[in-house]
């Protein structure tokens, strides 16, 4: 092997190290955020059944009473939203179809939160409080997916029921645009933090596996030369 | 599991979710049944018209979860119309209940609106006079008795915001011009006999 080969053959080694450092990091730290949803999506579907129960837990009719729809919603649509999320947190943890449906199912309780609050402008910041959490997987193609979810889910209601989304039948024409905005630089802001965060991991990668590159070859200088000594060694013997 | 299940799962999951939403943004767009209010105050009623201002009806199911809302936006509205309606708050408590029934957490809140009256309805009596047959119904009567406006305040069931039915209210009572006539009522029926399927809890 010439020099050439030598340096080539150093600088994909590197390269390689660089880029398994930087995918542990990220397994890792996917696994973890995967975890912490399963959790919080199991909180939330708690803190809703409750909410359903304190605030509005039954219906009445005169003097008849029966269980609220609420309650029903609850239970039933919020422990439909959190079920793939969990399959696939168990089944398939840390791969991008899991984060995705989480990101989706996180803001599908958003909406079912502000519902069950009776559309509470304080339980709206449940979606801003999303966004953030949903940061810590540090792809920004999740928040994409969240953003997607949202403007998804007012642009049909808007269509078919604009009374819930906007309170008004017919609202201005640019109103979705203000609550298009603050979604926008929500995420903006954040997918730009993600992405610096991503280099800054890549950057660390790269030192890492530099170092760890240099401490391999200067232990395998030392063990030739630590041979060759043995072997000098042997032959005077 | 392999890949193609996983997305028959996904597609499943987004129908099952999305059916969900679907039936309940139709419950909580479903009015309950509209007011049938008399065009002139009822004679007969032992609630009191304001000689120097209009007079603002609400009608209220004591233990009405969805009409916590329309509790929170008559507050709104009376803040925006200063006096200038003389607000009633009218809680019904049906046929065949005990005495206190009506003293729920709904009672309390109305209580603590300020200026407003809050007037106890044994067994609906003035509900029926007033054509109201679903919590939340109100009707404004001018000066004269004349009914100005009937109908809910609230845009959804249970949610408060902006309606249509508030802002004919405050345009009536500031003389500005409103867009529209018709206020549906989101709310638990006053009486035991739903007259619609709408109408159910």
């Amino acid at each position: 092997m010439n020099s050439e080969e030598h340096v080539s053959a150093a600088t994909s080694a590197i390269v390689k190290r660089t880029h398994d450092r930087f995918e542990r990091y990220r397994r890792r730290t996917v696994e973890s955020t995967d975890r912490l949803f399963a959790r919080l999506l199991v909180a939330q579907w708690l803190i809703g059944i409750l909410v359903a129960l304190t605030f509005s837990p039954y219906g009445w009719s005169g003097r008849v009473k029966v269980v609220h729809q609420h309650v029903w919603i609850a239970v039933l649509l919020g422990g439909a939203i959190i079920s793939l999320p969990l399959a696939l947190v168990a089944r398939q943890p840390g791969k991008p179809l899991t984060r995705h449906v989480i990101a989706c199912a996180q803001m599908l309780f958003s909406a079912l939160l502000i519902h069950l609050s009776g559309g509470r402008i304080e339980t709206h910041f449940h979606v801003f409080g999303s966004f953030a959490l949903l940061a810590f997987y540090l792809d920004w193609t999740v928040m994409l997916t969240a953003a997607t979810t949202i403007a998804l889910d007012h642009f049909i209601r808007g269509l078919v029921w604009p009374e819930s989304v906007y309170g008004i039948i017919n609202p201005e024409w640019w109103r979705f645009l203000e609550h298009a905005f603050w979604v926008v630089l929500c995420v903006g802001f954040t997918m730009v933090s993600c992405r610096r965060h991503l280099k800054e991991w890549l950057a660390a990668a790269e030192e890492g596996g530099l170092i760890e590159a240099m401490a391999e070859s200067e232990w395998r200088e030392h063990s030739v030369l630590d041979r060759q000594s043995a072997d000098i060694a042997a032959s005077r013997k | 599991m392999a890949r193609w299940a996983w997305g028959i799962g996904v597609v499943a999951w987004m129908g099952a979710v999305s059916a969900g939403f679907a039936s309940v943004w139709s419950y909580a767009s479903a009015p309950g049944v509209g007011t049938r209010a008399p065009a002139t105050w009822p004679e007969a009623s032992r609630l009191r018209l304001a000689r120097d201002r209009a007079t603002l009806l609400m009608f209220v199911h004591p233990r009405c979860p969805c009409s916590r809302a329309s509790l929170a936006d008559l507050e709104g509205l009376l803040s925006r119309t200063r006096g200038l309606a003389a607000p009633v708050v009218v809680f019904v408590r049906p046929r065949g209940v005990e005495a206190g029934w009506e003293r729920s957490e709904l009672r309390r809140s109305a209580e603590r609106i300020p200026g407003a009256a809050v007037v106890d309805d044994d067994g609906g009596e003035e509900a029926r006079r007033f054509g109201a047959l679903t919590s939340g119904a109100c009707l404004l009567y001018d000066a004269g008795g004349r009914l100005a406006f009937s109908g809910g305040i609230t845009s959804v069931r249970g949610h408060e915001g902006k309606s249509f039915g508030e802002e004919r209210i405050v345009a009536l009572l500031t003389g500005v011009a409103a867009d529209r006539r018709d206020s549906p009522v989101f709310g638990c029926p006053l009486d035991d006999e739903p007259t619609t399927k709408e109408s159910a809890p």
